[in-house]
């Protein structure tokens, strides 16, 4: 479905990614870990258009790399950014038919409204707060919100950065929750996480980043496994990589 | 059989698989393993400049002498607390072969063991003996690891002599049986001689290992067994025998190119040889953590063949065995430079070399290294005991230091041809 060879991506003259290849297929759940730094969101941001970036990057064998941000989400990949980014004035409702901006300007309106009630039905919380000002949100009721708005645009590749950064364990469960049951719905699934145990723990397969580069590659119950292993490559930055923050 | 597509979707896929693979191979190695990164800082490559499978032709070279240079420890890619499994093996040069293993390298060793298997066709209800010389334990161990990750009932390598063996195949109505070539041979000998048949047994089937095997001994085994036959290959330096493995049309052996990456190059210039061309097998291991190699050559001479095989299989397929690049032998599946045994001779000698002249023998099946030592003045004796002594000395040196039969004849002259 995405495969990736040789990317290269550039914060002004700092190499952020050196060389990365990867792949995610049709109905994965792909989890990209390492530690702060070693480049998981720019991987992300370069497949979304948002760094420069060079390399190749297919998505259903089409070229993406050429490709403005908003071409990038109408080809079917929407990302949750890391740290929500949700319009903290505008309603959750608002916030929620912005994610499908595209769609509404090209008059969707019945799959839209359908959509907008799987969403709900996925996050009732959502529901009940739909005329709430999304600030006004919960940190966890605030990833969901990112999540629906992200899954507003119907995307058949969701990215998702670090979904589970700065909520409480018992909303981090709720959230890795949805993301399984996104995936039994046919969403194909890119995460980023520093916490390589929850991001292993539902993910099938797992990539190793370390300072731009593609360390380990595998299953991931075996990487879960072999946080050793990982130890090792990972030297100092082990207990953060493993344990979250 | 294996559900290829399952395994395996499709060619493109397998080879972005191989690239990830090796860029993150070569990534690790440069990282933790300072004879790698010296040798790239050497020839200014670094990793990332590997952007195709094919630029892998520009990394240097490992050797059987570097891993020797490099003894024991010096490949290793993670730290030895992280190792579960230290394997040693005689190798071919002056040191040992030592190959480290995390949990994760034995997980999918056993799986590519057990590919081996199913690729043969042997399922849960199978019974697979194994019946190996003891300088092959460790082959012995992962095709028993093997076949029992796959579930079938394993009847380990014992040290039982042949006649046992027969009985315990004859009993326990062994279905599978692996072995080498030569000890094929020698089983159906004895056989003979204890009046079985090939119906007083319940074969299906043997997996050949560890030998080439040539198409008159196959016919032989067959016939002699009335068994289907299987092959496989390996080497020593990345682990027995899941390498490659024959499949039900026989045409070559399927080479596991998602975990190894094979180049066939000119053994004397070491630039890549055209497909289906012979040439030295030269192997790159791509998912291995605890012990990579980067372009390891083989010293085996053999092909890659082109086209795809009508079992399903997109592994490509690596063609027969047809020889050696260096001086190294096989007695009976073992693998020897005659330096090793220049060096055992010596040994026994206290520093003195003769001139000797080594030779394969073949005795009911069963391969020996003969070896013929040319009496000079610092040899001589009167005594006949003395003599015999040496003989004995040096046949019991090799049996435990290689794990090869041989036998030893001190001569006036010998004969000639010699080495």
């Amino acid at each position: 479905m995405l495969q990736i060879r040789n990317l290269y991506a550039y914060y002004g003259k700092i190499e952020a990614l050196s060389g990365v290849s990867c792949h995610v297929n049709q109905g994965e759940i792909v989890a990209l870990i390492g530690a702060n730094g070693a480049g998981k969101t720019t991987l992300l941001n370069a497949l979304c258009g948002l760094v420069q970036a060079r390399g190749k990057v297919t998505f259903h064998g089409e070229s993406l790399l050429s490709v403005p941000p908003e071409g990038i989400v109408a080809r079917g990949i929407s990302q949750v950014p890391e740290g929500r980014q949700i319009f903290a004035p505008l309603t959750v409702a608002e916030n929620l038919a912005l994610g499908a901006y595209l769609r509404q300007r090209r008059g969707q309106r019945h799959e839209i409204a359908a959509d907008l009630e799987k969403v709900y039905a996925l996050f009732p919380r959502l529901y009940e707060r739909r005329q709430q000002a999304a600030g006004t949100l919960s940190g966890g009721e605030q990833q969901m919100l990112a999540i629906g708005r992200a899954l507003m645009a119907r995307p058949r590749l969701l990215l998702l950065d670090e979904p589970s950064l700065g909520l409480a364990p018992v909303i981090v469960d709720s959230i890795i929750e949805t993301i399984v049951n996104l995936r039994r719905q046919g969403v194909t699934i890119l995460m980023v996480e520093q916490n390589a145990r929850t991001a292993l723990s539902i993910a099938d397969r797992g990539y190793v980043l370390e300072t731009g580069r593609i360390l380990l590659s595998g299953p991931a119950a075996e990487l879960l496994h072999d946080r050793q292993v990982t130890r090792a490559y990972l030297g100092k930055d082990y207990k953060e990589f493993t344990e979250g923050r | 059989m294996p559900d290829w597509r399952q395994e395996i979707p499709s060619r493109e896929e397998l080879e972005l698989l191989q690239l990830e693979r090796l860029q993150s191979t070569l990534n690790r190695a440069y990282r933790q393993v300072k004879f790698y990164r010296r040798q790239f800082d050497e020839q200014q490559i670094r990793p990332n400049d590997i952007q195709e499978l094919t630029q892998v032709a520009r990394l240097p070279f490992t050797t059987r002498t570097d891993l020797s240079h490099n003894y024991p420890y010096g490949l290793f890619a993670v730290p030895l607390r992280e190792v579960v499994r230290i394997q040693s093996s005689p190798g071919t040069t002056a040191n040992p072969v030592v190959v480290g293993y995390t949990v994760s390298d034995l997980r999918f060793w056993r799986e590519l063991t057990a590919r081996l298997y199913r690729s043969a066709d042997v399922g849960k209800d199978d019974i697979v003996q194994i019946i190996l010389a003891a300088g092959l334990n460790n082959w012995a161990r992962d095709l028993k690891d093997g076949a029992e990750h796959l579930g079938a009932s394993v009847i380990p390598f014992a040290n039982l002599n042949f006649a046992k063996q027969l009985m315990v195949m004859r009993d326990y109505k062994t279905s599978i049986l692996v072995t080498t070539p030569s000890y094929a041979r020698h089983l159906i000998d004895v056989m003979e001689t204890m009046g079985l048949v090939a119906a007083d047994f319940s074969l299906k089937r043997a997996i050949l290992v560890a030998e080439p095997l040539t198409p008159a001994v196959r016919r032989e085994i067959a016939a002699g067994l009335q068994v289907s036959i299987s092959t496989a290959y390996g080497i020593t330096e990345v682990l027995g025998p899941g390498l490659a493995f024959s499949c039900p049309h026989d045409d070559g052996l399927h080479f596991s190119e998602d975990h190894f990456l094979p180049e066939i190059v000119d053994p004397e210039s070491g630039a890549p040889c055209a497909r289906g061309l012979p040439g030295e097998l030269v192997i790159t291991t791509l998912s291995t953590t605890a012990f990579p190699l980067v372009r390891f050559r083989t010293g085996d001479v053999t092909s890659l063949q082109p086209g795809a095989c009508p079992c399903g299989c997109p592994l490509i397929r690596l063609g027969d065995i047809v020889g050696r690049c260096d001086r190294i032998f096989s007695v009976g599946g073992i693998k020897i430079h005659p330096d090793q045994v220049g060096s055992a001779i010596q040994e026994i000698l206290s520093g003195h070399t003769p001139r000797y002249r080594l030779r394969l023998g073949q005795d009911a099946g069963l391969t020996y290294l003969d070896i013929e030592i040319q009496m000079d003045e610092i040899l001589f004796s009167d005594e006949v005991k003395c003599l015999e002594a040496i003989s004995r000395r040096l046949r019991r040196y090799l049996r435990e230091n290689l794990g090869i039969d041989s036998r030893v004849g001190l001569v006036e002259k010998i004969s000639p041809g010699s080495s």
